[in-house]
């Protein structure tokens, strides 16, 4: 086990306040339990870079340090990396019961640690896994999720194919059980929002000559009518090869080509240059290249711990320890994403509502909600499930 | 052929008719507008047409007028400088650089200084006007954004968007004279009399602090019609004084509020482009610019009417305006 304590103090020094109250934050990891494979695509191609989200609740903490200062709030965060020969509860005993706790675990160990933190009465934080399921059946009062779910992805990616009138969608996905249920909640998505879904075809491996038209994308396109092509593929792994494949010229979306996110290294707009340049550059010891950015679960963690930052204002600041749980769950709560519309918490299923991008490779090519889709309430609550919808009801 | 005559009168008569309507709400002026996707400034009629587009750099946002009438100071963001402009030359005249990440100035000809932001830098710079030589450097919280000095030069407001805070500084000496915390992202700040107004984007609000006390006096909500609250993402406030009204751009919210100076109520909303944010006010007060910095244009608001008089494209994000006669 590996245990890091690190004091964040006043970068700028501009005010000098003697600390009157700590915060404690934990990010627990568990690099012996991840699939070696992980973020790699076939022959051991790197698809996506796989940080541990530690760097970006350290640069959250640099970036709080001002008001920190000002509010005479010490933070300290400890990173546990979890032991694969000991019991969980074990290891997680020892953190601080005020503490917030950022989870980034492969799924099954973190619906494990979800739920004994739970009986512990530990707030902790899904900042990895978009599965619809961890809201709306797992849903416990102390999980508060700061990633999109997969229905506020392809929520997002919906309305925009609504806007562009791109209305008829061909899918297709891979043949995992993770493949197969975001398919369904693609597809919940695309009729909520009025899309007609041609057909849904799915791919395989299988090199039998009667599975030809299950494998290659001219075939798997073929005989449909469309006017794009929503692709599921959570390995990243065929998808790749449907782009400028597809039987008839038309878009692809999903997990390749147009892509929804949570945070994109290209977003020119509402301060996000500045985000991504301080991602870089804010530990001159560890710079990293321009051409990096925070991932979604990078960009979830750092909103965790700015909502911390950004609801000071609203609590009663003095007491000795911070408690996240007071401010979680506080109506104020409320957090500057750099994307156009402030972020919150959804108080049935405990979502931070957020926009969400639309990405090519290189540019953000929408800001979701888009323009016309109209929720009486809240401006994105168009994206995902909303109080009504939602089995989950923990307001 | 004959079918063209009733067309063309109709069209002249058309001419005439705005010509009179537009004569009679408004006079000549000339607004200077930076695109900062674009690179340009672009010169403006009244009358909404585009008369000149000049190449200036890379991500001109704030400008603010010189002591020169025929001056603006442009920040160059990219290009990490700032420059005088010339609009009779149309030609830069003369620049300060470097200005690492210049964002926003003001400048104060009584006490011959020019302050900048430094948005990636954490600081503010201040210059001498006349020679142009740096000064001082005033550290800030994270993405400082707009800066503000008092008449008399002796205090200094510099908002800092990430911290939420409004930095104070002593205008002689340079010396921190403590903080404002604000509710979040707080973009511009404007000075009325002992009062000091500060937009908050993400905070959905204009608050309004004491100057001498930097205590929180007032605030100012937004709710016009067919937006939600988190959609108010307030950034530039202008003042009418002749008029007793604020003007305050809605951001994500495309409105303009038009608030009274004596009782702080919202008179009125006015239907404007995306993201509305750049304000600015032709000398003789008839007309409220209004750069809309999604949809790329801008609107020219009749003030004797508070109705948009007409909406023509600018370059690509237009940030910051100035109008002279």
């Amino acid at each position: 086990m590996k245990l890091l304590t690190l004091c964040i103090l006043s970068v700028s020094s501009i005010l000098n306040m003697a600390f009157a109250a700590t915060l404690h934050i934990a990010v627990i990891t568990a690099t012996a339990f991840e699939n070696p494979n992980r973020g790699k695509s076939f022959a051991g191609i790197q698809m996506r870079p796989e940080r541990s989200v530690q760097r970006a609740v350290e640069l959250a903490l640099f970036e709080s340090a001002t008001s920190f200062s000002a509010f005479g709030i010490e933070a300290q965060l400890e990173v546990i990396d979890l032991d694969k020969d000991r019991p969980l509860i074990e290891q997680i005993e020892q953190i601080h019961p005020e503490a917030l706790v950022l989870v980034d675990t492969p799924k099954s160990e973190f619906i494990e640690l979800a739920r004994l933190f739970h009986e512990l009465n530990r707030i902790t934080i899904n900042v990895r896994h978009p599965d619809v399921s961890l809201r709306d059946q797992l849903c416990l009062p102390t999980l508060y999720h700061t990633i999109p779910s997969d229905r506020m992805y392809f929520d997002a990616l919906s309305q925009f194919l609504i806007y562009r009138g791109w209305r008829k969608v061909l899918i297709v996905h891979g043949p995992t059980e993770s493949d197969k249920q975001r398919t369904d909640i693609l597809k919940q998505s695309l009729e909520k929002f009025g899309a007609n879904i041609s057909e849904i075809r799915e791919f395989t491996l299988s090199h039998h000559p009667d599975d030809r038209d299950k494998n290659k994308p001219e075939f798997l396109t073929g005989g449909a009518s469309y006017d794009v092509v929503a692709v599921i593929d959570s390995a990243f792994d065929f998808g790749r090869y449907m782009q400028y494949s597809t039987r008839r010229a038309r878009p692809v979306v999903g997990d390749v080509g147009l892509m929804p996110r949570g945070w994109h290294r290209t977003l020119e707009r509402y301060g996000a240059p500045q985000l991504n340049e301080r991602f870089q550059t804010f530990d001159p010891d560890r710079p990293l290249s321009a051409r990096e950015a925070l991932s979604d679960a990078e960009f979830a963690a750092w909103s965790a711990v700015k909502l911390i930052a950004n609801t000071l204002n609203a609590i009663d600041a003095d007491a000795a320890v911070i408690q996240p749980r007071q401010i979680l769950s506080h109506p104020e709560a409320q957090v500057d994403l750099y994307k156009g519309t402030r972020g919150s918490i959804r108080t049935w299923n405990h979502q931070l509502r957020q926009p969400i991008l639309l990405t090519s490779g290189d540019a953000v090519i929408a800001v979701a909600p888009m323009p016309k889709f109209l929720h009486p309430k809240h401006y994105v609550d168009t994206l995902g499930l909303d109080e009504p919808e939602s089995s989950c009801r923990l307001n | 052929m004959t079918i063209h005559y009733p067309i063309r009168q109709t069209a002249q008569l058309l001419t005439l008719l705005s010509m009179l309507m537009i004569g009679s709400s408004s006079h000549a002026f000339e607004a200077l507008i930076t695109n900062e996707r674009s690179g340009t400034v672009i010169h403006v009629d009244a009358q909404g047409q585009t008369t000149e587009v000049v190449p200036i750099c890379q991500r001109p946002r704030g400008m603010v007028r010189g002591t020169a009438s025929n001056e603006v100071l442009i920040a160059c963001s990219d290009d990490h400088k700032v420059v005088i402009y010339d609009r009779i030359k149309r030609q830069v005249v003369r620049e300060i650089t470097p200005v690492p990440g210049a964002m926003n100035l003001t400048i104060d000809p009584m006490t011959d200084r020019l302050l900048v932001t430094n948005e990636g830098a954490a600081k503010a710079s201040v210059f001498r006007l006349s020679t142009l030589e740096l000064i001082a450097e005033l550290p800030t919280g994270l993405e400082p954004d707009g800066i503000a000095i008092t008449e008399n030069g002796s205090q200094i407001f510099v908002a800092s968007e990430n911290s939420g805070l409004v930095h104070v500084f002593d205008g002689v000496t340079y010396e921190s004279r403590g903080t404002i915390s604000t509710n979040l992202r707080p973009r511009r700040i404007a000075l009325r009399n002992d009062t000091l107004w500060v937009s908050t984007e993400m905070g959905s609000r204009v608050e309004i602090f004491d100057i001498n006390t930097l205590a929180k006096i007032n605030e100012i909500l937004f709710a016009p019609k067919g937006f939600r609250p988190e959609q108010m993402t307030p950034v530039d406030i202008l003042f009418n004084e002749a008029a007793d009204e604020a003007y305050i751009a809605l951001g994500s919210a495309n409105h303009v509020a038009v608030v009274d100076l004596n009782t702080l109520a919202i008179n009125k909303y006015i239907l404007v482009g995306r993201r509305a944010w750049g304000l600015g006010l032709s000398p003789d007060r008839s007309t409220l610019i209004v750069l809309n910095g999604l949809s790329d244009d801008f609107t020219l608001i009749d003030l004797a009417t508070k109705r948009p008089r007409l909406t023509k494209r600018a370059g690509l994000i237009p940030h910051s305006v100035e109008v002279f006669e």
